[in-house]
């Protein structure tokens, strides 16, 4: 590429110079036959000082030629347009000398693991570059709360304050359900009147618990029913959306032959993926890194 | 050798040759080179699950009358049936199965389905819930009743079924019904979230006297610090600040070596504030203080502290912070008696509390640390000890007869 580069600098110089050479030589002259010696001279002469002219020629001629080129831009010659594909040619060998750079940059670097990082690596890597922002700063580990910006600190506050969220089956432990059950007792209408008009009717009004009159429960309106069975209904409907649909990611890759091989795969990766994360990376990669 | 044409009976028209099974010769692999064309398994597995055929599905039928009626029912409960005897102890198979038998709105059946589930495994509450709400949704009250019975005798542990039968009863408006299966649970006195929920109820009905006794009961069953400061704060709702003093008292009186008794002597002592009783306030931070041991103590001293600023004088609060101090210091001159720096800032404390005999105790048992070895730095620093003890007595006490003793 670098080579690619440098024979056309040489051309570009060459041809400038020549140009820059030959017009004055045309003026100062102004017979064509010299010039052919000049441009063979300066030719010669470019061979061995060629990042010199490139820097001298470029300034000196980029002007004058410029406003040749602009001024003529419909009619061009023969040498103003070679001159333009010459800048077009400079142009695309910069663009590609960039782009060679990057993916050669991205060939030195490690691959990104094709299934993820585990989190001890990532927990390293993170590890490695507080060190270095530490060491920047004179600063030992355990000092590294001193990089956090005051929003930072003020999240991980926030953070420490809160409970972590239950996961797995402990979402139904006994304070969610006593909290769902102080919820639902909302629903209750509390009707003081019909209240003090069953206290009246009934002598034994407070009953403990092993009162007689276990079995017997007043006559009860229809309408009371109904509301219980609605409110049975409500919370049926919010029981269905207990649980959310997660998103499907296409661009996962397939490593099963069936819906409910998806299933199976994905209770196994919920259970073992931490564990079998680096056996996989390897795979993938066909060697096992030696760490 | 036999004629391998020879037509062997048993074969029939087939000749031996032909019957012979010929797997094929394991060939060398002469080129192990990869193929220029390489493919992934992933690759393989997508392309397979794409060129997939869809389901086969049996066609939706649409059932006209009452024997097409039967023969799907039937069909379904053959299927049924046979999964259960399958997999008896699938929870979810019985209870597709019970909910199948409730949409057909065949109640008898459907609760005999429940019932032979119940015998597999009386222990699962999800069961039990399940059934039980069948029986409410299709307003079979007195069913319910009997399932929630049933399902509380067997399971009193389990908070749910209780919370559930209760809330039935009180959305029936069955009040004393609700009442009396409080009571049976309190019985089996569970855990302090079902107490409260008892309480709130009675509440609910502004039926303070009882909840009054509920709280009594509850402290009785869950003797914890936390549930007096409960049982106060409600008194303190209600408006009987008797009441809820007298509730204080007695729970310092039971709970004075818990080891949560911090929590209570400093809601106790906020009690106090808010009542306006700065004197008993500051009475009880003392005792508290006295009675704990320091370790634990540190909540209680930043209340303190902060108490004092609010109402005590100067000299209370300076009381105060300096109490902290000297608990901070001895801890320390604890864990190295040999840090004379700690000495320093501890005798330079007492000094300007102006306390002579402290002073002077603390200066004893500095000077009673002789450094260990025989270095200059140590015996300096105690030189320097000496030095202070000395010009502490000239220049405060002004008592020369002490002076020229430790001169000495």
């Amino acid at each position: 590429m670098f080579d690619y580069f440098c024979l056309i600098l040489l051309d570009v110089s060459i041809l400038k110079s020549q140009l820059y050479t030959i017009s004055e030589a045309v003026q100062a002259s102004g017979s064509s036959g010299q010039s052919n010696t000049l441009a063979s001279d300066v030719a010669e002469d470019l061979h061995d000082e060629n990042p010199k002219l490139e820097a001298g020629s470029d300034s000196d001629n980029d002007k004058p030629a410029e406003e040749d080129v602009e001024g003529d831009f419909t009619k061009l010659t023969g040498r103003q347009k070679k001159l333009f594909e010459l800048r077009l040619k400079m142009n695309e060998a910069r663009k590609a000398n960039q782009t060679a750079m990057v993916a050669e940059k991205k060939r030195m670097e490690p691959p990104q693991e094709s299934r993820g990082i585990s989190k001890q690596k990532w927990l390293e890597e993170r590890k490695r570059k507080i060190g270095k922002l530490l060491d920047a700063n004179g600063l030992d580990m355990t000092k590294a709360f001193m990089l956090d910006t005051q929003e930072a600190a003020e999240a991980k506050y926030k953070k420490w304050e809160k409970d972590p969220a239950p996961v797995g089956w402990d979402v139904f432990n006994q304070k969610a359900l006593y909290d769902a059950y102080k919820k639902r007792t909302k629903n209750v209408e509390v009707d003081l009147e019909e209240y003090n008009k069953m206290k009246e009717a009934d002598p034994e009004f407070y009953r403990d618990a092993s009162s007689l009159q276990y079995g017997k429960s007043p006559k009860i309106s229809e309408d009371k029913i109904d509301r219980m069975v609605k409110e049975l209904k409500d919370r049926e409907e919010k029981r269905n959306s207990f649980s959310r649909r997660r998103r499907f990611h296409e661009e996962k890759d397939i490593d099963s032959i069936n819906d409910r091989n998806e299933h199976f795969n994905k209770k196994i990766e919920r259970a073992f993926g931490k564990y079998t994360l680096e056996i996989k990376n390897n795979l993938e990669r066909g060697t096992a890194l030696p760490d | 050798m036999m004629g391998s044409k020879d037509a062997d009976p048993s074969l029939g028209y087939l000749t031996r040759k032909d019957t012979e099974v010929k797997l094929p010769r394991p060939t060398r692999v002469k080129n192990k080179t990869p193929a220029p064309i390489q493919i992934t398994a992933e690759q393989i597995l997508r392309e397979a699950r794409e060129r997939q055929e869809a389901e086969i599905r049996p066609p939706k039928q649409k059932i006209t009358d009452s024997t097409e009626l039967a023969d799907y029912r039937l069909r379904k409960r053959k299927e049924f049936e046979d999964l259960i005897r399958r997999v008896r102890w699938n929870t979810g198979v019985w209870i597709k199965y019970a909910k199948w038998e409730e949409s057909q709105k065949d109640f008898n059946r459907a609760r005999s389905v429940w019932e032979r589930a119940l015998e597999v495994d009386y222990r699962n509450h999800t069961l039990w819930l399940k059934y039980a709400e069948v029986e409410m949704k299709n307003k079979f009250i007195n069913h319910a009743r009997n399932v929630w019975d049933r399902a509380v005798t067997l399971l009193p542990r389990v908070d749910q079924l209780w919370y559930k039968y209760i809330h039935m009863e009180e959305m029936l408006g069955n009040v004393a019904g609700a009442r009396q299966i409080f009571e049976r649970w309190m019985h089996w006195m569970p855990d302090q979230q079902g107490w409260l929920s008892y309480i709130k109820f009675e509440l609910r009905y502004n039926e303070v006297e009882r909840a009054r006794q509920i709280y009594e009961r509850f402290v009785q069953c869950h003797p914890k610090v936390s549930t007096w400061i409960k049982y106060a704060k409600f008194e303190m709702k209600m408006g009987e600040v008797d009441r809820a003093r007298n509730v204080y008292e007695r729970a310092v009186e039971k709970l004075a070596d818990d080891e949560e008794a911090e929590q209570l002597f400093v809601a106790f002592a906020e009690f106090e504030e808010r009542c306006k009783e700065t004197e008993r306030a500051r009475c009880i931070y003392k005792f508290a203080l006295d009675h704990i041991p320091k370790g634990r103590a540190e909540d209680l001293y930043r209340k303190f502290v902060a108490f004092e600023k609010q109402y005590g004088d100067r000299e209370g609060i300076e009381d105060a912070i300096v109490g902290k101090r000297r608990f901070q210091y001895e801890d320390e001159v604890r864990k190295n008696p040999m840090n004379y720096d700690i000495w320093f800032d501890y005798i330079r404390l007492e000094e300007s509390v102006g306390n002579k005999e402290r002073a002077r105790e603390v200066y004893e048992r500095a000077i009673a640390n002789v450094p260990p070895a025989e270095e200059k730095r140590y015996w300096q620093r105690y030189i320097y000890l000496w030095i202070n003890y000395a010009l502490y007595e000239e220049l405060d006490a002004g008592d020369m007869e002490r002076t020229r003793d430790v001169y000495q």
